[in-house]
């Protein structure tokens, strides 16, 4: 129920639209009790044949005009009722992507995205239906019901009390089916989910499994996907299929109940034949909240748990966030140190990085290698919180990171990831991510500088050119181009770059390693890279390995040491600068 | 967004659609028509029954509480008000003698039957009432003991019928799932690029669900809804046919309006799943790229777009909204005055004695039955469009003949890769943008072969073509002396392992992602396997070593990592022809070495082709191919090039 707070906001906002669209829907409601009663007076005028015709034609235009208020009256309750159900649905799904957006990265190694995706879509749909369709059954259930009861009351009390022995039966059935509804449905929705995340990983490795001709695995994984989903589904149905027939059955109880007595009042002329008639109208009315009961209940359990799982994501904390307490200012300056830092991803595994202490001056460069696992772009990721630390601390400025405001801590630093993501805009947006303050002069530069201006030149709509999900249309190489572009043109005090060159020939990444140590503002560089001619002029290299500084010094000191990084060297060197230096 | 690439856009599909839609839907019932039809007979069961309670309601008020009409007779004795309903006594009976003598000035007589007007019943003693109507009273324990029955029967065969038409519609998805997953995955990798991912995860999840509603509610609504619809109307013009003909004149009204509800209910739908589409697209995105949207600090602008369309997806949903506001009621409009005709028309007939009361009564009954079917078509004609809207997109793609060539006659091939020539092999993705301009080469097997140059060259192409990812658009590749279009795909992949620089784990353990489905590799073997493609170390810092459940997209480990096991996932692989495109991108130089230290022991026998930026990686080859320009400008070993004093010394000159 902790969930329903959740649309409370939404409801309340709208409560002007909701309560005149609750009024209308009892108005509705209450008109459409008054044509059983018309049908009464001229079913009573005729069994006593006291009626003519202009009399018939006076009841026959009293239900022509109540209907078409009652027209008026449902346009106005739909627009009204129904349009707030997508409001919710709008802002829920907006309040969801937002807090989404919110999360840091533990959360997503943790959840899969296509559980996700399912939650926005799906989840999100189950919601609108109960606050929209199902607040809309379940009033006209309630106003239909008490008002059909009190006019059948009002004709013959004994009579409705007989009518009415069911109703027990239904708020005892519908309380057990619910509950069990209630599960199923959670079963169904995260089968759903499960499913989703099949395919979704199957749709995003397809080159992968073209590759190895795994496309039978991947069938058979979805193949016993789909039938979990299907068996779920028969599993809820077993339930549905039976409640709704429930429902009737009890309400055609009713009815066997007023046939009954009802039949035998008439007979011993207790009731007139015009109430007996007008009766079963009524039972007509009543039967439609009855079984609604039992549509409602379902609607809002589905909703209800659908609104359970997405508030779990909304309840969701950050794990990394802004600290309680004041938040320390403008740092001074643009010194980084790590202070005998540890981590790792998860406390049960060993650590990523050991006593790690190191520090860099504002300005200078500090030169990162070592083999794979080593802890490289753990030890990047920490500077930006993308994770934080386990033990130890970083200071930018003397300040320890976790006590600055992280959106100021990240404004100050610009960061380019060993693997690319683009979004499916233009190469613009990608670059400048719509900020209209970076002039294309400033785009141009940043372009040029990461040498990505020929090939942007050569698409027909240059940086206008769309570049499809994830940057399809790109090779590896450009997608890394475009991301260093991004990062150059933020103009940051402190730039990280992890791999740089990776993806490109040496050419290019020969270039690209001159126009990041040539950087405007001079800022403080961190650069990972496996081509030592990236690092080579750095202020300070450190080797890591198993988490580990192994070697540390500059270029000189380090080839003198005769370590990891003096064998790469020679390594690389041997072919790529044939002739020495 | 701009609309100038061959990406995406969903195109709206014309109407012509629907009856080839219903063509290529129906053999996919083929396997439950049995079950389908079970269902359908269950449905006209359900929907006798459902007609036949108003009926017995009728029987039960005609026959005996208000009996007919016929049973009264004017008799000479009473004052001429031949309008007045009588109450019939038969007075052979003692039992009745006896109160009829007691109220005798409320009887007429006639022969041996007793007249009393059924208003005067009133003044009767209630016992007597019970027993001079005992007759009526028994006949209302019957029919109400009849009525009990049909319910409980309908309660069960409504059960019944739901759960029949679940399993056939919930089967009927599930076989269509997996046929149209099995389409996409053999669909050629072009395809990919301009779909994205969200999209066509929508396809084979959210829209199979929407076609299963498809089956389960409408078919059987449908149906439903239409007997109980010509059930009605018979019954209707049992009871009378004249007033039949009159209540149906406002029929044509009903019409015109759900054609014109249902026009307009079809494109708001259309709208409504392309933007749920998009949203989902925006979601896996956004998700897949949150790092770099935290880090830019780009939240509040992707929020903003996001709330863009999110509002769209809103707008459509009101216009939805508008146009079932206007419908239902106006149905619910033509309901009432429909009502109201019969009670008109109706009544005058009761009172010209045409009709009996209980027939009017049932007929308003059926009347307002009526209605509801038709309502319920409309409403259902939402989920219709939805469910149809999906099947035109699932049809869409099953219809796209941009597949991959399928196995064909030819027997594959049944040796080893011994020898791959390229002939004269041009290529481009768009057309108009060449990529690679008349390629030839030979590589033998055994060879290492690398593949050089700038970025852009078509180093990857080349992979690509060899796996058949793409087509050339002329010349030919040939593997041992025969064109690979004539060999089967699957046959020809099965010998080639690829490793690519951004490697996907698939969600498991390491352990599967190497083997990767072959359970021919012993422990002993995946042992060798991780030694030789430098796995050892990442493997035994994790706490459960090669049986760690790796997370989505392998995030858990690095990326140098993620290269590392999938080449170790090559090797477990056994493959004549190995395809290195970038494999040791983020991996250092030491390791690298290596790894191509076991590569060169474990090919020994076999081809390899490497496709690297670093030089030293392409160094130990056998040979070296330079690509500039779509082009192979030189080729041979590092030694000779770098006697050549060509391009390819120049790539390392330029280092400095």
């Amino acid at each position: 129920m902790k969930s329903l707070q959740l649309i409370k906001p939404y409801l309340l906002e709208n409560r002007g639209v909701i309560l005149s669209g609750i009024l209308c829907l009892t108005i509705v409601d209450i008109l459409q009790l008054f044509i059983p009663r018309i049908i009464k007076w001229a079913v009573d005028d005729l069994t006593t044949l006291h009626i003519d015709v202009t009399g018939l034609l006076g009841y026959a235009s009293y239900i022509i005009s109540i209907a078409v208020a009652m027209a008026l009256f449902r346009y106005v309750w739909r627009r009204c009722l129904i349009g707030t159900s997508r409001r919710v649905e709008e802002g829920l799904r907006n309040q969801l992507f937002r807090h989404i957006q919110t999360l840091s990265a533990p959360y997503f190694d943790r959840v899969k995205t296509g559980e996700l995706m399912a939650h926005a879509t799906n989840d999100i749909q189950h919601v609108r239906m109960a606050s929209g369709m199902g607040m809309v059954a379940l009033t006209d259930a309630v106003v239909l019901g008490v008002a059909a009861i009190g006019f059948m009351a009002y004709i013959n009390t004994t009579l409705t009390l007989f009518v009415l022995i069911p109703m027990p039966l239904i708020v005892f059935s519908t309380r057990f089916f619910t509950r069990k509804m209630h599960r199923l449905y959670q079963d169904v929705q995260a089968s759903f989910a499960g499913m989703t995340e099949v395919v979704r990983e199957a749709i995003a490795g397809i080159r992968t499994i073209k590759a190895y001709t795994r496309e039978q695995n991947e069938t058979a994984r979805l193949e016993s996907a789909s039938r979990d989903y299907v068996n779920r589904n028969l599993g809820l149905v077993r339930i549905t299929g039976s409640f709704f027939p429930m429902m009737m059955l009890f309400s055609n109880i009713s009815l066997a109940i007023i046939l009954y007595l009802g039949g035998r009042q008439t007979i011993t002329a207790t009731i007139s034949t015009g109430d007996f008639v007008a009766f079963i109208s009524y039972l007509g009315i009543l039967t439609w909240p009855m079984m609604a009961m039992g549509w409602v209940v379902n609607l809002i359990q589905r909703g209800t748990a659908s609104l359970d799982r997405i508030n779990r994501i909304l309840e969701t904390r950050r794990e990394i966030d802004d600290p309680p307490g004041v938040l320390v200012q403008d740092s001074a300056g643009g010194d980084l140190d790590f202070h005998d830092v540890s981590f790792s991803y998860d406390p049960a595994s060993p650590p990523v990085l050991d006593g790690i202490t190191l520090s860099i001056k504002q300005g200078e460069t500090l030169g990162i290698v070592g083999p794979p696992g080593s802890g490289k772009t753990a030890l990047l990721r920490l500077i930006p919180r993308v994770y934080d630390v386990s033990g130890g601390m970083i200071l930018l400025g003397g300040v320890d990171i976790r006590r600055m405001n992280l959106r100021d801590l990240r404004s100050r630093i610009a960061f380019v990831p060993q693997e690319p993501f683009l979004f499916a805009g233009s190469i613009r947006d990608n670059i400048t991510f719509g900020n209209s303050d970076i002039t294309d002069e400033e785009l141009n530069r940043a372009i040029n500088d990461a040498q990505i201006s020929e090939t942007v030149a050569s698409f027909p709509h240059g940086t206008e050119t769309i570049v499809g999900e994830k940057g399809v249309i790109l090779s590896g190489g450009q997608k890394q181009r475009i991301a260093l572009a991004r990062a150059i043109v933020q103009q940051k005090p402190l730039i990280i770059f992890d791999d740089p060159v990776s993806q490109v020939d040496s050419e290019t990444g020969g270039a690209l390693i001159r126009s990041m140590k040539s950087l405007e503002g001079s800022p403080t560089t961190i650069i990972v890279s496996h081509r030592l001619s990236a690092v080579q002029t750095a202020d300070m290299i450190i080797v890591l390995d198993g988490g580990h500084i192994v070697e540390s010094g500059t270029h000189e000191t380090l080839m003198k040491t005769g370590g990891y990084y003096a064998r790469t060297f020679r390594l690389q060197a041997l072919e790529e600068y044939p002739h020495g230096r | 967004m701009v609309d100038n690439s061959p990406y995406f856009e969903e195109e709206q599909l014309d109407r012509s659609y629907d009856l080839r839609l219903l063509q290529w839907l129906y053999p996919l019932t083929k396997p439950y028509r049995l079950l389908l039809s079970c269902s359908i007979v269950l449905v006209i069961v359900i929907t006798v029954f459902d007609l036949a309670l108003p009926y017995i309601t009728k029987i039960a008020i005609d026959r005996y509480i208000v009996p007919k009409m016929e049973t009264t007779v004017v008799s000479a004795g009473t004052a001429g008000d031949g309008e007045t309903r009588y109450l019939k006594v038969d007075m052979t009976e003692d039992l009745n003698g006896d109160i009829v003598r007691r109220y005798s000035r409320l009887f007429t007589y006639d022969g041996s039957y007793a007249l009393i007007r059924f208003d005067d019943l009133s003044n009767l003693d209630k016992k007597d009432i019970l027993v001079l109507r005992r007759g009526d009273l028994a006949g209302v324990t019957v029919i109400t003991l009849l009525f009990l029955a049909l319910i409980g029967a309908n309660f069960v065969f409504n059960f019944g019928q739901v759960m029949i038409m679940e399993y056939t519609g919930q089967m009927i998805m599930h076989d269509l799932r997996i046929r149209l997953f099995d389409h996409i995955q053999g669909m050629a990798v072009a395809f990919f690029t301009r779909n994205p991912v969200g999209r066509l995860v929508t396809r084979v999840t959210n829209d199979t669900q929407n076609m299963n509603e498809l089956v389960t509610s409408v078919i059987a609504f449908i149906f439903k809804d239409v007997f109980l619809l010509a059930g009605i109307t018979v019954v209707l013009i049992i009871i009378n046919w004249q007033l039949t003909a009159i209540t149906f004149a406002i029929l044509p009204l009903v019409v015109y309006a759900a054609i014109h509800f249902a026009v307009k209910a079809r494109d708001i739908y259309r709208t409504l799943r392309v933007k749920i589409a998009d949203i989902n697209t925006r979601f896996s995105e956004t998700i897949g790229g949150i790092t770099v949207i935290q880090l830019f600090r780009q939240e509040e602008e992707n929020y903003h777009r996001f709330e863009e369309l999110n509002h769209e997806y809103y707008q459509a949903g009101m216009r939805q909204i508008h146009v079932y506001a206007v419908f239902m009621p106006i149905i619910e409009l033509l309901g009432a005055a429909a009502t109201a005709l019969v009670i008109f028309y109706g009544g005058g007939r009761v009172l010209g004695q045409t009709i009996s009361l209980g027939a009017l009564v049932a007929f308003i009954a059926y009347m307002r039955m009526f209605f509801r079917p038709l309502r319920d078509i409309a409403e259902k004609y939402n989920i219709t469009q939805n469910a149809l809207a999906s099947a035109e997109r699932i049809y869409q793609i099953i219809n796209n003949k941009e597949r991959e060539p399928r196995a064909v006659d030819e027997p594959g091939l049944p040796e080893k890769i011994d020898d791959i020539v390229m002939d004269n092999v041009s290529f481009s993705y768009v057309t108009g943008e060449t990529v690679l301009a008349n390629v030839s080469l030979h590589i033998h097997q055994g060879e290492t072969v690398a593949f050089v140059g700038p970025t852009g060259s078509g180093k990857t192409t080349l992979i690509n073509l060899l796996t058949r990812f793409y087509e050339p658009q002329s010349g030919r590749i040939l593997v041992n002396g025969q064109d690979i279009r004539t060999v089967d795909i699957a046959g020809l992949r099965s010998k080639i392992a690829l490793v690519t620089q951004d490697p996907f784990l698939f969600s498991g353990t390491i352990r599967d992602n190497i083997v990767n489905g072959s359970n021919h590799i012993s422990d002993a073997d995946l042992d060798r396997i991780i030694s030789a493609s430098n796995c050892r170390s990442l493997i035994d810092k994790l706490p459960k070593g090669v049986d760690t459940e790796l997370a989505e997209g392998g995030a858990s480990v690095s990326s140098g990592e993620r290269q590392l096991i999938s080449i170790a996932r090559a090797f477990a692989r056994d493959p004549d022809l190995i395809l290195l495109d970038e494999a040791t991108s983020y991996i250092d130089s030491e390791t690298e070495q290596k790894v191509q230290a076991a590569l060169a022991k474990l090919m020994s026998n076999r081809t390899s082709i490497i496709v690297a930026h670093r030089l030293s990686t392409a160094r130990t080859a056998d040979r070296i191919f330079v690509l500039n320009r779509h082009r192979i400008i030189e080729s041979g070993t590092h030694r000779e090039l770098m006697e050549q004093k060509g391009f390819y010394f120049r790539l390392h000159q330029l280092q400095q």
